[in-house]
């Protein structure tokens, strides 16, 4: 069961040009299909209008980052 | 509007081990689904930090105590606040390469050579790559690996 979750950890992708998380073939918000699976760091950002880290970040949509993609 | 006038706080979840992701999204989804009316606005997950979560919120910790109750797998808050500034490290994670130079000694942890060690010829940061040497070869041919492939066994006396 552990290696099923690790698994399954690794296969999620995010979109190489916005950091999010996608499900699928392309990125919903920037249309991109240029995605990794190579990635470290996890960010959840709900409310980015009231968010001094996503601020920082450039992140005006609320959803589901990597930190860093190679 | 600018960024003076963000007055959140930052606290620390412990989580049960391996679960941070999920703490993350699980608090995610209390707040979309009003299972709770504690405020978070964001949550940082280090790789770095095991077995924690980051949240940025305007709430009290006691507030914050109320939230973890109702989230699977998260256990406790961390007593004391901090703040932005003390965690903005974790939110540009540092190159893999960072800590090793020309002349280091490494040890390959991956790949064809995995168990040998080496002597980093070249670095190049941006790619997060290593050119190095084997070290015991009697043909000292160059090999270029990803810098998470490699562990530093001595830093040389250059640095
Ligand atoms: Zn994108």
């Amino acid at each position: 069961m552990v290696n099923v979750a690790a698994a399954k950890k690794k296969l999620v992708q995010v979109c190489r040009e916005c950091h999010r998380v996608v499900e699928g073939e392309s990125c919903a918000v920037c249309g991109s299909s240029n995605l990794s699976t190579d990635w470290t760091g996890y960010l959840v950002v709900i409310d980015p209008k009231r968010s001094e880290i996503a601020k920082r970040l450039n992140i005006a949509l609320p959803g589901r980052y990597a930190l860093k993609v190679r | 509007m600018d960024m003076e006038e963000f007055t959140n706080r930052i606290f620390a979840i412990k989580t049960t081990s391996k679960q941070e992701r999920t703490v993350a999204n699980n608090i995610k989804k209390a707040i979309e689904t009003n299972a709770t009316d504690v405020q978070v606005v964001a949550i940082i997950v280090p790789d770095e930090l095991k077995g924690y979560v980051l949240v940025e919120t305007p709430e009290s910790q006691a507030r914050i105590e109320q939230l973890v109750e109702k989230v699977a797998h998260a256990r406790t808050v961390v007593r004391g606040e901090t703040t932005l500034g003390e965690v903005a490290h974790f939110l540009v994670p540092k190159p893999v390469v960072s800590g090793i130079s020309e002349g280091t000694i490494v040890e390959l942890i991956a790949g064809p050579f995995k168990g040998e060690k080496a002597v980093v010829k070249r670095i190049d940061t941006g790619k997060e790559e290593i050119t190095v040497e084997l070290y015991e070869s009697v043909l000292p041919i160059p090999i270029t690996v990803r810098g998470d492939n490699v562990r530093v066994v001595d830093r040389g006396e250059a640095s």
